[in-house]
């Protein structure tokens, strides 16, 4: 198993001594990943990232980057960590140029790099346009670009396409994958929207109501996708096809048959035995369950 | 990574905001308004700074300015830098940068003081220039002719520097305290009235009040000849260092950060 670059061990908050935002969360981060953050509104995902930049005092727990402990070492760990966190943070009385500058000399790197940066994320030519002109997805760029300047070995990015348009949405996914190929950065996305993460990540974490119900990679998430997939029939006789289906495990739910969905092949072999015992089939429909069913099934089996 | 560097990154974060203006407007408007009546009413005001027009003209100027104009400035501009920050929603990316908890403060904390030197400075050269104005315009005024005494100025100026520290420290913690800028500067202007009435009723305890301080300066200079420390300069540097560390350890240890 690869480096982890983050990790989190038993991560649990409270905020004013209410019931806690998370409980034991063990995030695991592998370097050279992209990670995707996955929860809805207020499952805790910026709470979790607020702690792993210490912006947050850990209450319980611990938060280890780059196999350092943050409350031990923290300026040495921001040193790695470049980071978007909700908003852009931005000075709006500054160029784009200028805002850089304000951190050039935090981060000890080259002018050089301000404008490669400002290349990179394309507002190498905004000139003396102030930040507060520009627009929302402009601004998002330019925070990026302000998360690069020291080239870090971790990027936290923390609902980054939000309030984007489709486009700003595909370019910031491209800039993703473009710096975790070619930079070998380790970055973590945060995001609500599933099919979002799921185009850029390597690795999945999915947080609800402050627990992490599923961590790992891609394909073991697809794997566990496959295991929650039915296939949803209905007939003109559901009672006699029960019996029929017996050896596929058949539920009823809601006026139809469900049955654990193995193959195709399955799927096929269903229709002809049904057919075959002079039972009609209405609707046969494969419900291999995307990521959106499967989170949803993954929520709720939580509550 | 050191101070120097979070300094400058604070400095260049000034840039066109209004705290750099307030500093320059602030320091121009008693000169301006020193200029119009040395202008307009040239007699009686000539009449009176004829044995040393300079020591007078300063004098004058910093008396107007002390019991309320110089408070207030103090105050605007200790919520002004740290409001930087919260009007822009970037605290968190300051506090994820890699920079101590120390390094942070302490810029801020330098960049007012720098700011506040700034009116200073300012404000001196346009009371220069403002002398220098009316005795070119009126005969009657002798500033062209009289000497400057450069040290007696320097020391005014140290010794009403220091008097407005411990209201500058109070400032700049509860101004890092509240994200809302009307609070610090109620609580200042509060504060601010409340020490005028006590120095108006002669409260025996006076020179307990930070922004008592810059008016009792003036009060003693105008009275006395030494340029010593008096007690209650003593006691503005020692409300500075008190809510300095009060304000770091604040920041310091305040669990939500940003």
């Amino acid at each position: 198993m690869s480096q982890l670059i983050v990790q989190t061990q038993q991560l649990t908050h409270r905020f004013s001594g209410g019931q806690p935002v998370l409980q034991d969360v063990n995030l695991e981060v592998p370097e050279g990943s992209i990670y995707g953050f996955l929860g809805p509104n207020g499952a805790g995902k910026t709470t979790t990232l607020r702690l792993i930049l210490g912006l947050l005092a850990t209450q319980q727990g611990s938060v280890s980057i780059l196999g350092r402990d943050l409350k031990e070492q923290r300026v040495a760990v921001l040193r790695q960590v470049g980071s978007l966190i909700e908003q852009p943070s931005l000075y709006a009385h500054l160029t784009a140029k200028e805002n850089l500058e304000v951190y050039r000399g935090v981060y000890g790197v080259d002018k050089i790099r301000v404008t490669e940066v400002l290349h990179l994320v394309g507002l190498a030519a905004t000139g003396s346009k102030k930040a507060k002109q520009f627009s929302l997805g402009m601004k998002q760029r330019l925070s990026i670009a302000l998360a690069l300047l020291h080239q870090p070995k971790l990027l936290i990015l923390d609902e980054p396409t939000n309030g984007l348009d489709p486009n700003g949405i595909i370019e910031t996914r491209e800039l993703v994958q473009r710096l975790n190929r070619e930079a070998g950065v380790t970055i973590i996305v945060s995001s609500h929207i599933l099919a979002e993460v799921e185009k850029m990540a390597t690795h999945m974490g999915i947080i609800h109501g402050g627990r992490l119900l599923f961590q790992g990679t891609l394909p073991q998430l697809q794997a566990l996708k496959q295991k929650q997939a039915f296939v949803q029939l209905q007939t003109s006789n559901n009672e006699a096809a029960l019996g029929v289906l017996k050896g596929f495990a058949p539920e009823r739910q809601n006026g139809h048959l469900l049955v654990p969905f193995t193959s195709q092949e399955d799927t096929a072999a269903i229709n002809r035995l049904l057919v075959n015992q002079g039972i009609d089939v209405y609707q046969l429909n494969a419900r291999t369950s995307d990521l959106e069913q499967l989170f949803l099934d993954l929520t709720s089996q939580s509550k | 990574m050191s101070l120097a560097t979070s300094y400058r990154a604070e400095l260049l974060k000034t840039k066109r905001t209004s705290s750099f203006w307030l500093s320059l407007l602030g320091a121009a408007f008693i000169p301006a308004i020193f200029l119009l009546a040395y202008l307009l009413k040239p007699d009686g005001a000539a009449r009176s700074m004829q044995a040393a027009p300079w020591n007078m003209h300063f004098f004058m100027g910093w008396k107007a300015m002390a019991g309320f104009l110089l408070p207030m400035f103090v105050v605007l501009l200790c919520a002004l830098v740290p409001q930087i920050e919260y009007r822009n929603n970037t605290w968190k990316q300051v506090y994820a940068s890699p920079q101590s908890y120390g390094q942070i403060y302490f810029s801020k904390l330098l960049t007012i003081h720098t700011m506040l030197l700034f009116f200073f400075v300012a404000y001196n050269l346009f009371m220069l220039l403002t002398g220098v104005t009316a005795a070119l315009v009126h005969k009657q005024f002798n500033f062209l002719d009289k000497g400057f005494e450069v040290g007696k100025l320097l020391a005014l100026n140290v010794k009403i520097y220091i008097s407005t520290m411990g209201i500058a420290a109070i400032q700049y913690w509860l101004s890092l305290r509240f994200k809302n800028f009307i609070a610090p500067v109620g609580i200042g202007l509060a504060m601010l009235i409340g020490a005028t009435v006590a120095n108006a009723f002669d409260w025996e305890y006076i020179y307990e009040l930070p922004f008592a301080h810059p008016n009792l300066t003036l009060e003693w200079v105008n009275k006395s000849t030494t340029y010593w420390l008096q007690p209650h300069e003593w006691n503005a540097l020692g409300y500075f260092f008190v809510f300095t560390i009060i304000g770091f350890l604040d920041v310091r240890y305040r669990k939500e950060k940003g």
